[in-house]
């Protein structure tokens, strides 16, 4: 056997006409068995006067042999087959050769009531999960709380440091920014009413009651939740949480309590730190905008909010930390088996996190209104 | 049957004087290795002693800190990317099967890069390369996720094969695998070289896969290269490859060899 012309363009097979048959040429391969189809393409279904001389043909794959064997099937005769593609065509041949099974293919239609149905049990399923879970890493943190021997003070200070300290430069810039965007809205707004004074106001009030909480509870939950989610699911994929349980620890109170505790205890210091980012922030449009010195600027602010303000935004902190760690450790112990599962698991959980922290902070609005605060 | 001898004198592949590190930690120290073509050649060594980084550089995917690999007389980076499709096919440790694939997807995803095939074409094509690797047609349709650990291999040898490549990889294809099944993947092996005339790169420290279906065999021992039958090696006397190639193990792999033919 001669080596095959290494370069794909350069393969080419070609046919000599002649009376019944056709003589081929050249490499017949996986690259050239369109040009090869289109010589025999003219023949009839049943074929049977047909021949094919192969003897000159250079090189042949195994592509080029199943090519073959389906017009000897047809009926066509090859003549001159070489000793070597002989044990080829022998070794095709007597594959037991099946068409690939096709999947069955739903009018789009049902596919969409199939999907949408699926969709509402995954929903109502995932609800009654996190509900549950809820209150697994509820009994499990409040247990630790009890018996502060099993509560475990190094991990705790590594997840503060880790969702706390390591979040501050973003939670400060993401404050300042809010609070710019804030600004500049309500200068805009209010200024065809004389009103662009109170533009401290609302930067004020909306930052210290509702932006400042939920930019940070957005930002902790795509920082934080992902990475308790796939830290856990990565240990899940690795038997880790198994090898855990066999040796007598509680998955639950090594991982997610000091996780679940350590978010609790952020979030309402990021918040804060955030809340004062945002004034700061609604200073400098004061003072670039409004001619407002900071003096001045201070002084506005106190006359506009009290300290129920802060507390209102504050209260929210801890029940968003608590479930933003929660769905986060429970969608890493969802993980079943490969690399692939930790990856939507860890979106899963992202998305979840936003999601409830944005339907929480609706509530919790609706509930102050009621409420009178 | 003895196409596959009259080969046996030329490299098709040929790595000369390969150094990698990694810091100041030298795993291969000027390796040089001749794939000869058409001979099934094993790859071993200890674990650690750096096959699966002399594998990653004579597939090409990592470039060595000095040397040089030259297949088909060519040095690998010169070569275009379908014209190393067609060359080198590689069954990777783990598989490697796209898992957003079904298993028909996965052998037909380099026809439809590197061909002009009809689809019906590539799926009847896919579905010959399933039953070559010993897997039925029916499950061309099931996610590598649904796969056992041999049938992710027999997938995995069959997305290898999808472009009839001169030169095949594999990466430990026995591991994690029953030993029925391991002997299953060696017959397969064994059975693609004689009647495809397929040259075969394998690395593995599976004793049996290396002694039964192997006609040379490469030792990694620090950092430098043995290579020979096995006969030749056995006759050695550094000690890791006595110890190797005449401990218990050894022993024991050593009686399935007459079965092929290889004795």
């Amino acid at each position: 056997m001669q080596p095959a012309p290494s370069a794909p363009s350069s393969l080419s097979v070609a046919a000599d006409e002649g009376g019944d048959g056709i003589a081929l040429r050249g490499a017949l391969g996986i690259h050239t068995l369109t040009q090869a189809q289109s010589f025999t393409a003219p023949w009839p279904g049943k074929a049977q006067s047909r021949t094919l001389d192969i003897s000159e043909l250079s090189s042949l794959d195994t592509p080029g042999a199943l090519f073959l064997c389906g017009l000897r099937d047809k009926g066509v005769a090859l003549t001159g087959i070489r000793a070597e593609h002989q044990a080829l065509l022998d070794l095709i041949c007597a594959l037991e050769l099946k068409s690939l099974p096709k999947k069955a293919v739903a009018p789009r239609w049902r596919q969409l009531v199939i999907d949408l149905g699926k969709g509402a049990d995954d929903a109502w399923h995932d609800t009654l999960d996190i509900i549950a879970f809820v209150g697994r890493a509820a009994s499990a943190t409040s247990h630790a709380l009890l018996r502060l021997r099993s509560l475990r003070l190094p991990s705790i200070s590594r997840h503060v440091e880790e969702s706390g300290i390591h979040a501050l430069p973003i939670v400060g810039l993401m404050a300042i920014m809010i609070s710019i965007v804030i600004g500049y809205q309500g200068v805009a707004q209010l200024r065809p009413y004389g009103g662009q004074e109170f533009t401290i106001n609302l930067v004020a009030v909306s930052m210290l009651r509702e932006m400042g909480v939920l930019i940070t509870a957005i930002m902790v939950a795509g920082r934080s939740g992902s990475a308790f989610a796939a830290e856990i699911g990565v240990m899940k994929s690795r038997e880790e949480i198994d090898a855990l349980t066999v040796m007598g620890t509680d998955p639950m109170e090594l991982l997610v309590v000091p996780r679940v505790i350590a978010l609790v205890i952020t979030l309402p210091l990021l918040t804060f730190f955030s809340d004062i980012m945002g004034l700061l922030g609604g200073a400098m449009i004061s003072r670039f905008l409004l001619d407002v010195s900071p003096v001045q600027y201070l002084e506005r602010v106190h006359q506009a909010v009290d300290a129920r303000d802060l507390f209102v935004g504050l209260i929210k902190a801890p029940i968003l930390g608590f479930l933003i760690a929660v769905i986060g450790c429970m969608h890493g112990l969802r993980v079943q088996g490969s690399a692939e599962s930790v990856g939507r698991e860890t979106t899963r959980a992202v998305v979840k996190a936003i999601f409830v922290v944005i339907v929480l902070d609706a509530l919790f609005s609706i509930l102050f209104e009621k409420l009178g605060l | 049957m003895n196409t596959r001898t009259r080969h046996h004198t030329e490299p098709i592949l040929s790595a000369k004087d390969i150094v990698n590190r990694f810091g100041r930690h030298k795993v291969h120290d000027k390796v040089s290795l001749d794939i000869l073509r058409g001979e099934v050649i094993g790859i071993a060594g200890g674990s650690g002693s750096g096959k699966s980084v002399l594998l990653k550089t004579l597939i090409g995917v990592r470039r060595p800190d000095a040397g040089q690999v030259i297949v088909d007389g060519k040095p690998i980076d010169a070569i275009a990317p379908a014209e190393k499709a067609a060359l080198i096919g590689v069954l990777f440790q783990q598989g490697a099967l796209f898992s957003s694939l079904s298993v028909a997807q996965n052998i037909m995803l380099p026809m439809r890069e590197h061909t002009d095939l009809a689809v019906e074409d590539q799926e009847r094509i896919a579905a010959m390369k399933l039953e070559l690797a010993g897997l039925s047609a029916d499950s061309g349709i099931k996610l590598p996720s649904e796969l056992s650990g041999g049938m992710v291999k027999r997938a995995a040898l069959a997305r290898a094969l999808a472009l009839d490549p001169r030169i095949l990889f594999l990466d430990e294809p026995t591991s994690d695998l029953d030993p029925i099944t391991a002997s299953g993947i060696d017959a397969l092996i064994h059975k693609l070289n004689a009647s495809l005339g397929i040259t075969v790169v394998i690395v593995t420290h599976d004793l049996t896969t290396l002694f039964t279906i192997c006609q040379r065999i490469a030792l990694l021992v620090d950092g430098k290269i043995t290579v020979g039958t096995l006969e030749k090696l056995r006759r050695s006397d550094q000690p890791w490859i006595r110890e190797f190639l005449h401990g218990p193990r050894a022993q024991g792999a050593m009686t399935p060899r007459e079965k092929y033919g290889n004795g």
